[in-house]
């Protein structure tokens, strides 16, 4: 064939779109293997349906018992004075945190260039909408009347009132509306190129039609793309400094009240370390079965679970600095307040949930030293299993200690949830494994589009074999 | 608008078509590819994209929103606490900073929208669902007395396809 062109280089010579010196993926040869092999997934299982019924039981549960407690009152949920905020407010830092680590891995190690997000980012960014959508509710559950939620969203109104902007509560509601937003928006964004890949291949008609109008006429046009890599970087450059905020207007809840305990400097870097710490540990949880029910091995590979093991661990040693920072900061502060306060969690009325999370967030994870272990997709579940404990407890530790234990002896109680409590805190799992399982099998669980750029593309003197490599 | 749409199974090919099809200066000249490669970039030689317009606008739109509500609302309805100050500016960074990357990031993909035109509700004269797989699409538009021309280089890079479209 007569060319004026320059020879084109070796396929090992080619630059790829997204750092990939760390990510080998020798049992993918082409485009389609990815297409197909992806696509694959999303046939509905028995067992699938299992667990989807299993997950919309536990919301039903969740569901009844909030009638119960609107019915019956907040006092059916074992709050009593001086402790009233509990389980739902536990849980709410608990499910936003776990929402953090979607955006680290799609936004911030996308910035970073980190090839092995790859694989694992969109379950990721799907897990932190879900996470957010379940953490959303429990403010709302915490309410007296429920049905008033949205006095906290400055707009005109009748009642001639607007809310308080001094008050961490008003910023959380303007940081978990934008980071749900921004959130919902970056997963979309991302699936447009897949949605055009599922409506070529669609057979169902009428699922054709739906990914059809969620693909908006993509063609993957070279003029598409460039538009769309701009728009990606910039959503992630807005995207990295709201997951650290995020959390750190969660802190101010606690940080800006003057309390033993929570009134600390530490603790917006602390809440963020925290999160994105849970959310590796719901990655984990939720990324390891699916890989193996999935049979993506050879995407979600060992050396992708050892890279993220790395950060786990990196993080895990974060946030015990930060348990230790407070520790010191609690005993050189030069108040009984303090002194005691930490006392009384360390050892005292509170000692075997504090015991819960330094054993699971800081002991336990220090075997992921051994490389070994980190390519050990069965412990790497089961730690992070115990990560997920730990980092609720952590919660529980920084909330209901503080309103147990204030400054005059009269006012120290106790606090034991009830059985409205866990049924609540149930049903928001449910919720949240309902939406996902649900997601995993309607939308592809991998970012086929970018995936394929990790594969060389197929080059002339490898034509007839597939690939080129 | 008429022209021709050839489909490739190599990226090499598919390059190397493109690159003579500038040097034969056919002005209107799209690359459909399964996933972004820079060397159609550098082939095609595009202008920057103008969606960085938009994020810049949209945050600074956002961010001033941001400000100016809270100030607003709180002169409006004043919460007095002694020794206070009614519009309090360092609390409401935290309303600037969202609101930023809120109408920021909005406007960002609807900047996206606007440069790619979508959405679009008739596919394209030419496309084909091959160039969301495996297989690259080069689209010339040309007219019929260039047309022929066009065709022939495109089969000389090696194209499995050509097609002449309208």
């Amino acid at each position: 064939m007569a060319t004026t062109a320059a020879p084109f280089p070796p396929a090992a010579d080619l630059r790829p779109n997204v750092a990939s010196a760390d990510v080998h993926f020798p049992a993918i040869k082409t485009y389609e293997q990815v297409d197909n092999e992806v696509i694959n997934t999303m046939r509905p299982t028995l067992g699938w349906f299992v667990l989807l019924g299993l997950a919309i039981l536990c919301m039903l549960v969740g569901a009844a018992t909030w009638t119960y407690q609107i019915y019956e009152g907040l006092g059916a949920a074992g709050y009593h004075p001086p402790v009233m905020w509990g389980v739902y407010i536990v849980s709410f830092v608990f499910w936003v945190g776990i929402g953090h680590a979607g955006t680290l891995i799609s936004a911030i190690l996308y910035l970073f260039r980190a090839g092995f997000r790859t694989s694992i980012y969109r379950v990721s960014e799907a897990m932190t909408v879900f996470a957010v959508m379940t953490a959303g509710l429990f403010p709302i559950l915490h309410l007296g009347r429920p049905w008033k939620f949205f006095y906290l969203i400055p707009y005109p109104n009748w009642r001639l009132i607007w809310p308080n902007p001094k008050s961490p509560l008003v910023w959380d509601v303007f940081a978990i509306l934008t980071y749900l937003t921004v959130s919902a928006t970056f997963l979309f964004v991302g699936l447009i190129p897949d949605f055009a890949i599922m409506r070529d291949r669609e057979k169902n008609p009428i699922r054709k039609q739906l990914f059809a109008t969620l693909a908006m006429g993509w063609r993957n046009s070279d003029k598409e793309w460039r538009h769309f890599a701009r728009a990606y970087l910039f959503l992630a450059a807005f995207a990295t400094p709201l997951v650290l905020s995020v959390h750190s207007v969660v802190s101010f809840d606690f940080a800006m009240a003057n309390m033993p305990g929570w009134h600390e400097t530490i603790f917006p870097p602390y809440f963020v370390a925290g999160a994105i710490y849970s959310g590796l540990g719901m990655v984990f949880t939720i990324v390891i079965p699916m890989r193996k029910f999935f049979k993506l091995e050879h995407y979600i590979t060992l050396n992708d679970l050892d890279a993220a093991a790395k950060m786990c661990l990196f993080v895990s040693m974060v946030v015990g600095l930060a348990y230790l920072t407070e520790f010191q900061m609690g005993w050189l502060a030069g108040t009984s307040f303090e002194q005691e306060y930490w006392w009384n969690r360390a050892f005292g009325q509170w000692w075997w949930a504090e015991w819960i999370i330094l054993v699971c967030n800081c002991l336990l994870p220090l075997s992921l030293f051994s490389q070994k272990l980190r390519r050990n997709p069965s412990w790497l579940f089961t730690l992070s299993i115990f990560i997920n404990i730990g980092m609720w407890f952590e919660r529980f530790v920084i909330i209901v200690p503080t309103l147990s234990h204030e400054f005059e002896p009269w006012q120290w109680s106790t606090y034991a949830p009830t059985w409205v409590d866990y049924a609540i805190l149930l049903g928001s799992f449910g919720w949240f494994f309902m939406w996902f399982l649900l997601f995993i099998k309607q939308m592809p669980v991998m970012a086929m589009s970018e995936f394929k750029e990790l594969i060389p593309a197929r080059m002339k003197h490898a034509a007839g074999e597939g690939g080129a490599h | 608008m008429q022209g021709v749409i050839a489909a490739f199974h190599e990226l090499a090919s598919a390059v190397h078509a493109v690159e003579d099809l500038k040097k034969e200066r056919y002005p209107e000249i799209t690359v459909y590819t399964p996933t972004p490669h820079h060397e159609f970039d550098e082939v095609l030689a595009r202008p920057e994209s103008h969606v960085r317009r938009w994020t810049l606008i949209g945050g600074v739109l956002g961010c001033t929103f941001g400000y100016w509500i809270w100030i607003w609302i709180t002169r409006y309805w004043p919460l007095v606490v002694g020794g206070k100050a009614i519009v309090a500016l360092v609390p409401f960074t935290i309303f600037g900073f969202e609101v930023m990357v809120l109408v920021g990031s909005l406007a960002t993909v609807i900047g996206m929208f606007a440069n790619s035109r979508i959405p679009r509700l008739t596919q394209t004269v030419g496309y084909d669902a091959r160039f969301s797989a495996g297989h690259f699409g080069v689209w010339v538009e040309t007219p019929p007395d260039r047309a022929e021309a066009a065709a022939d280089l495109l089969r000389r890079h090696g194209a499995t396809e050509v097609r002449h479209e309208r």
